[in-house]
């Protein structure tokens, strides 16, 4: 009889506050070998039923076999390979693939095997497949095969590993890449960093060569050249010494819990794009981080997100819901698991330039900081709402859901300078109508009806708002010009300055008038724009929204922000000349 | 028991210190049960990514 892992409630509620001691990563990360070794086990049941005759099943056997006698052998040896992110994507690959009826990569456990024994100096030989000219040992790096044959046997006895015939390596010198030891033939180990400040180490590999971790939104970064490597190395160093400078509570669990970095390669120069997948503990993908905060601020908020992964693997905290919601970092519908990430997530976010902008010493880098802040402390409280009015909560999520809030209120406490309080208020304005306007769709017999009792010059009825229900794509809406000046102004202010006084950016009169701070004239040009147009402009509606939101409160700028795509549908109804600010004060 | 005592019992069986070659004879345990459960997980919920742009 075998029993489950056990969680103290304390972890629980701590982990859940968004903190987490470098102990309590060690307990998930422990679950996590559990969990590895479940997978493996399933998958060797799906071996034991493939052909025996087939080169993969049998270096899958072969390597089974090397790993039950690396655990009884060295134990350390075996728990730093199902402790591998590599080793978990493989296996839940493996494992989505028998339940599609295909068949997993079983040779690669061979490979996985191969380098537990490597590392842990356990003689072994079995054959391992050779992929684009390489035999990849996960964890370690990869060995180059003259041999054009696709599989290699590898003995491994008296400290010397051989590959076929010709190729001999010392095992001592089969190592990750950490930039201190002299190159060795033919081995090429996974550049690695050794970053260390204020008596805090962190070891964590640059990972650009293994299948399992190429599982991102974006692809893996096909190797990292010299200059590349030099220039990473440098970047995870600066960020570890901003993390452990000012942000302490992050920097050990991190260390204990991030083994990988994948870099990624970006759509473009300007987005930086991080993430995270639940089948890989302990590995965290980003593209180039720009300077060494943002990548600080990256490291957290995706160890927020393999820290939540690991949890929820133990204690299910939601299930999939039926209806997909507004989360205010995403240009998309989320799914009540998907929110209950990204609110965990926010939450380190926020603690993070809560302390950050005390840090920060250039006024540039102060706005951002201060609105950072600013932006996504009031989030926190919104979102749990809404991720509770999902009712996909577990009670277990309920309970989780409800301290994220009661940390999130305590971390928003604190001034912050009115011109950081207002930017923050008008971009996140601008995300909201935004999804708004994409998202929210209105029952079309209820805005004829009010297009109707407009039209008759009746009052607004009672219960007259029309259903609305969240869709996919309701409107093709192009703002994304305005909405990246919006957030350049704080996330780059120097360059955002440059680019709008020499012009170079084709913006309309009216956003020109908006990003000016000309709210009158703003308000003025886009009614114009609105008009005047045959066709819908949902932009320029937008726009409007933001223009009024410039000026004095009223309830036109009320009924602007809070029911932009029924009023829109109703103008689109009444048919172009039709004033919008007159229609907003007959919502209003 | 105080709170800081108390303990949730999760649902990741703790293979820690049970050596593969033992799994097998474990047969139709709770370990058998853990893996239906988790594909059941995995076919509802993929295998989600948290894919964060940071410039929206």
């Amino acid at each position: 009889m075998i029993s489950t892992h056990r969680l103290p409630d304390a972890a629980f509620m701590t982990l859940a506050g968004g903190g987490g001691s470098r102990a309590m990563i060690r307990q998930l990360l422990q679950a996590q070998r559990s969990k590895h070794t479940m997978l493996l086990h399933a998958i060797a049941e799906a071996a034991s039923d493939a052909d025996p005759a087939a080169q993969g099943t049998a270096a899958f056997r072969a390597g089974y076999e090397l790993l039950t006698r690396i655990q009884a052998t060295d134990h350390g040896a075996g728990e730093w390979l199902l402790g591998l992110p590599h080793v978990g994507g493989w296996a839940h690959d493996g494992l989505i693939r028998l339940d599609q009826g295909a068949v997993p990569d079983f040779a690669y456990l061979a490979c996985a095997a191969a380098a537990a024994a490597v590392r842990a100096g356990v003689p072994f030989e079995l054959d391992v497949p050779v992929r684009d000219g390489r035999v990849l040992l996960p964890g370690l790096g990869s060995l180059r095969v003259p041999d054009r044959s696709p599989w290699v046997r590898l003995r491994c006895a008296g400290g010397r590993l051989t590959a076929g015939d010709r190729l001999e390596a010392a095992t001592r010198d089969l190592r990750p890449d950490d930039g201190s030891a002299r190159p060795v033939p033919h081995w090429r180990g996974t550049p690695a960093v050794r970053a260390a400040a204020g008596g805090l180490t962190w070891d964590v590999l640059l990972v650009t060569d293994d299948p399992y971790l190429d599982r991102y939104t974006l692809p893996m970064s096909a190797g990292l050249a010299t200059d590349e490597l030099r220039r990473w190395r440098q970047r995870v160093q600066a960020a570890w010494e901003v993390l452990v400078r000012h942000h302490r509570w992050a920097a050990g669990p991190i260390a204990e819990g991030i083994s990988a970095i994948v870099p990624l390669t970006p759509r473009a120069d300007t987005d930086l794009i991080s993430a995270t997948s639940p089948a890989a503990f302990g590995a965290v993908a980003t593209s180039w981080p720009p300077d060494p905060v943002t990548l600080a601020e990256t490291l957290v908020h995706e160890f927020q997100h393999v820290k939540l992964c690991g949890l929820m693997d133990m204690v299910p905290l939601a299930s999939a819901g039926a209806e997909n919601v507004y989360a205010p970092w995403r240009q998309d519908p989320r799914p009540a698991s998907g929110l209950l990430q990204g609110i965990y997530a926010h939450l380190g976010i926020v603690r993070f330039w809560r302390a950050q902008r005390h840090a920060e010493t250039h006024p540039d880098d102060i706005l951002r900081a201060q609105v950072q802040f600013a932006r996504w402390r009031q989030t926190i409280d919104s979102a749990v709402t809404t991720l509770r009015q999902t009712g996909c909560l577990t009670s277990a999520g309920v309970r989780f859901a409800d301290a994220m809030r009661a940390k999130g209120r305590e971390l928003a406490a604190g001034s912050v300078p009115e011109e950081a309080q207002e930017v923050a208020r008008e971009v996140a304005l601008d995300h909201r109508l935004n999804w708004q306007m994409r998202h929210v769709a209105a029952h079309a017999d209820d805005v004829a009806r009010l297009a109707a009792a407009y039209r008759a010059g009746e009052p607004f009825p009672d219960r007259g708002q029309p259903a609305v229900w969240i869709e996919g794509d309701v409107r093709k809406i192009d703002s994304g010009i305005r909405s990246r000046l919006l957030t350049m102004r704080y996330l780059a202010p120097r360059r955002y300055r440059e680019l709008y006084s020499d012009r170079i950016i084709p913006l309309s009169e009216p956003d020109r008038l908006l990003l000016g701070q000309a709210a009158e004239p703003a308000v003025q040009a886009y009614r114009d724009l609105i008009a005047r147009s045959a066709d819908p402009q949902p932009d320029a509606w937008v726009g409007l929204a933001l223009a009024l939101h410039q000026l004095p409160s009223s309830p036109v700028q009320t009924a602007f922000a809070s029911q932009l795509p029924v009023m829109f549908e109703v103008h689109s109804c009444l048919g172009a000349r039709s004033d919008p600010l007159e229609l907003a004060s007959w919502f209003g | 028991m105080t709170s800081q005592e108390q303990v949730i019992k999760t649902v990741i069986p703790d293979l820690r210190n049970i050596p593969l070659d033992r799994l097998a004879e474990l047969g139709a345990s709770s370990l058998a049960r853990s893996i239906v459960l988790y594909r059941e997980r995995l076919k509802e919920n993929g295998v989600p990514l948290s894919s964060f742009n940071a410039r929206i």
